[in-house]
């Protein structure tokens, strides 16, 4: 594979067995690993929420007496910011796939700045929902599943940075954009999953 | 996980980049800003300071008081050091590269193979000197867990309390049991599984060598943290190596090292299992099919697909006990309306699974040495593999047998013992092909034959008390007692650590060119298997008296038999430097092996001992199944240029 003639003999040509390039299939075990993850919080979440609390969901708060409020409403307008990444990262990736530049490098950047409003929308959020960690399981299951999904999403904006830089280099090519690839499926993954979280935790 | 092919990185290795690591090419490129254990001393310590920054600066911004708090400061810096340990032995360096858009090196294997003893200290990314690294730091600390055991036996000799108080006898069974289960048995077998899976399928290195030179690093981490989590003041984590919560929410912070510890392990063995799953997949020889892989292949796929879905739940469950102990979230403290049984199913969703990730390289590893020495193919290969599959199912719906006595809801008792009892189908299935398998065969009795043999008998005795205990009314009755102690050690040490030797005496020649000392082999063997049956076979009677374990003390009419077991267990720790020796001396001195000593169809076998750097010089042609001895003309594989016989064995 390596063009390089070395001084000590590489190895022979590698032989692939699966149609799908190596580093897809790797990420789509990952990912099934991360639902796995994510799974286990909502476990948690369904035992602290069915099993030990089967009355009224979200419970009262017990500093207040009156039910936790859930700011549906921020959210839902963070789902749609975040879904919206999710096209122009789609928009980005094709774009490099027909030899737009252009279009690769105004995509990342778009996705970026989406995935990062996201991600602050979120911290402004916690500042101001009124209630902490430490206010019953329902908080505790609130702040796992949204703090689970925003670690991924600030993993996932670090690789996306990484790619937007490796763009405007011009380091990825119609032919050899595996990086890119691989990048963009994590990414859909965070937003699909962001759908399921919202409707668990702010809606049902 | 890009790192495997050459195509990101075959764009941008520009020209003016030396490839090799030769000479130093500019000024600032000395030792300190070099990838190596020079940059560790002064990586490590800033990654700390970023550790204690952060925490600090957030409590500053959250206004939370006080700002200066030690327990999340520990948690976070159990995060970061390890990190900064990493970054400076340069295991991100190339993604730091990458990420950067700096012109990443093509990969040009400098950081392969192994010239010297130092290579085995340094990020190395050739499988089977990372192999070799598993194998060996992992004996180390099966050593120190048995050492462990040690200490606590001399402790039981004699009722009341000798040597050790309570909770530093709870400290010892504690990390006796995660060093065993976390830092032996799971790795060990990635280890093996590391050397010998590439060469087995014909490929060169696995899918993703930087991956894997990562995930073995993270490796002596959490056994580093586990350790010094039991020095830390105020004792050492105490609550068992289950961690139950909420006990283990309210146990001094040496409990925090363990968790992450925890954290850390699984790290290693998901990223392990990604790769070797991606290898497996993408990366066979021409020819290879599904059908024609070695039954270690097999066995460390399904593994494999385990580890990387089952872990994430361990994960949670120590995620949720640190939040619990370092957030004051309520997951688990009822008085917050958290749920406590609910940190048994979490963890008992991994770690029933886990039992399995325990044992089934370990039946690879059986199939590949009763076939060859017995000199016949293996009885019903497609079943024996389609068998690990039905395991690998079967294990996820057995969870709650670790609970029926945790007060979990009534109805789910019989479904639970029903797949539980269901699981002894495919492995009597296992155990009954290698019984077939050694039916009428030429046996050689040679060490990993032994070994093999003694795990076979052991593994249907540790079977035979699971079945008692699978069911309910037998359950109920010997919890928590010393039954369950013999009954998990026959399959744990009967069972995976019986193979995992197996598996060391048996590759031992291709790992090292030498060939270990038979003698010494069989002694050990006899005596760790008489040493074993004498320890572990007198606490089912002591179980179904009703001694229970994990306790320091006990009544006196058990003080004949615990005393006769403690001097047993001492026997079979003693056994182990027979090993050590055999193992040390052998690698140092012992007699060339040759390439193939066991005469063996596998890939492994037909390169040279220990293989050439990058396996086969030569793409190997696949052209029949791995265990046809004694089939006339049978072949597994062709080389070079050889015209393919045509097929006639299948």
């Amino acid at each position: 594979m390596s063009a390089v003639a070395h001084e000590h003999h590489g190895p022979p040509p590698i032989h692939y067995s699966s149609r799908i390039p190596p580093p897809l299939v790797g990420i789509f075990l990952f990912i099934g690993s991360e639902i796995m993850l994510f799974g286990s919080f909502f476990t948690v979440y369904f035992f602290d929420r069915v099993v030990n609390n089967p009355g009224t969901w979200p419970p009262l708060n017990p500093a207040t007496g009156v039910q936790f409020e859930r700011p549906w409403f921020v959210a839902l307008v963070n789902t749609l910011i975040l879904v919206t990444s999710s096209f122009t990262m789609h928009w980005a990736s094709t774009s490099l796939k027909k030899g737009n530049r252009a279009g690769l490098c105004a995509g990342m950047v778009l996705t970026l700045l989406l995935g990062l409003t996201f991600l602050l929308t979120q911290v402004i959020e916690y500042h101001r929902i009124g209630f902490n960690t430490g206010d019953t399981a329902f908080a505790a299951t609130f702040f796992g599943l949204t703090g689970l999904h925003g670690c991924h999403v600030f993993i996932g904006l670090l690789i996306l940075l990484a790619m937007t830089i490796r763009s405007f280099k011009g380091h990825f090519t119609p032919e050899h954009h595996h990086g890119l690839e691989v990048g963009g499926i994590y990414w859909h993954f965070v937003d699909v999953m962001w759908i399921v979280v919202y409707v668990t935790v702010y809606i049902l | 996980m890009t790192d495997i092919t050459h195509h990101d990185t075959h764009d941008s290795h520009g020209a003016g980049h030396g490839h090799g690591e030769g000479a130093p090419q500019t000024v600032w490129h000395h030792a300190w800003t070099r990838p190596g254990w020079w940059r560790v001393l002064w990586t490590t310590p800033l990654f700390f300071g970023i550790g204690c920054g952060l925490v600090t600066l957030i409590r500053w911004a959250a206004h939370w008081d006080p700002i200066w708090k030690g327990q999340p400061i520990t948690t976070v810096a159990l995060v970061t050091v390890p990190v900064g340990f990493l970054v400076g032995l340069g295991g991100f360096d190339f993604w730091t590269h990458y990420a950067g858009g700096l012109p990443t090196q093509a990969e040009d294997h400098d950081s392969h193979g192994a010239k010297t003893w130092k290579d085995y200290f340094r990020i190395n990314t050739d499988h089977k000197v990372i192999g070799v690294q598993y194998v060996v730091t992992t004996i180390i600390f099966f050593l120190i867990g048995g050492f462990f055991a040690m200490l606590f036996r001399a402790e039981l000799a004699k009722p009341g309390d000798q040597y050790f108080n309570p909770q530093t006898f709870n400290v010892l069974v504690t990390n006796h049991a995660a060093l065993m289960i976390f830092l032996f048995i799971i790795p060990a077998f990635a280890g093996l599984g590391n050397f010998v899976i590439p060469l087995m399928i014909g490929a060169a290195d696995m899918a993703f060598p930087k991956l894997n030179a990562l995930s073995y690093w993270l490796l002596p981490i959490a056994g580093v943290m586990l350790i010094v989590g039991m020095c830390t003041p105020g004792g050492g984590p105490s609550a068992g190596w289950t961690c139950y919560a909420p006990l283990c929410s309210h146990q001094p912070m040496g409990q925090i090292f363990f968790n992450m510890a925890v954290q850390w392990a699984g790290a290693s063995s998901i990223m392990t299992a990604l790769n070797f799953l991606v290898t497996i997949i993408t990366m066979r020889a021409p020819g290879m099919t599904f059908w024609r892989m070695p039954l270690l292949v097999w066995a460390n796929f399904t593994t494999s697909m385990l580890v990387v879905l089952a872990t994430p739940f361990i994960a949670g469950s120590q995620f949720f006990v640190l939040f619990d102990r370092v957030m004051h979230t309520n997951y688990f403290e009822s008085s917050g309306g958290g749920y406590v049984i609910g940190y048994q199913h979490i963890f008992w969703f991994y770690s029933h699974p886990a039992v399995y990730i325990m044992l089934l390289p370990g039946f690879g590893i059986i199939s590949e040495v009763v076939s060859v020495m017995s000199r016949k193919p293996i009885f019903g290969y497609r079943l024996m593999a389609l068998s690990l599959l039905a395991i690998l199912v079967l294990g996820f719906s057995v969870w709650a047998h670790h609970m029926f006595v945790a007060g979990m809801a009534g109805w789910l008792r019989v479904p639970i013992m029903v797949t539980t009892l269901l699981i002894a189908v495919p492995t009597g299935i296992k155990i009954f092909s290698w019984l077939a398998t050694l039916w009428d065969g030429k046996i050689h009795m040679n060490t990993p034959m032994l070994w093999a043999l003694g795990f076979i008998a052991m593994f249907v005795i540790g079977g035979l008390s699971g079945i008692y205990l699978g069911s309910v009314p037998i359950d109920i009755q010997a919890n928590q007692t010393y039954y369950i102690v013999a009954h998990i050690h026959y399959v744990l040490f009967g069972g995976s650590v019986f193979t995992i030797f197996c598996g060391i005496y048996y590759w031992f020649p291709k790992m090292t060119g030498r060939m270990y000392n038979e003698r010494l082999g069989q002694l050990h063997f006899w005596l760790t298997f008489i040493g074993f049956n004498l320890t572990f076979f007198p606490m089912h009677y002591l179980g179904l008296r009703g001694m229970p374990r994990r306790v320091a003390d006990y009544v006196p009419q058990f003080a004949g038999m615990n005393e006769f077991i403690s001097i047993a267990s001492f026997g079979l720790g003693a056994s182990t430097l027979v090993f050590l020796y055999n193992m040390i001396w052998s690698w140092a001195r012992g007699p060339a092996a040759g390439d193939n000593p066991w005469r063996s169809m596998t890939l492994e076998w037909q390169v040279s001992s220990p293989p050439p750097i990058f396996n086969f010089d030569e793409v190997p042609q696949v052209v029949g199944g791995p265990y046809e001895y004694g089939v006339p003309g049978a072949r597994h594989a062709i080389f070079g240029t050889e015209t393919p016989a045509p097929v006639l064995a299948e």
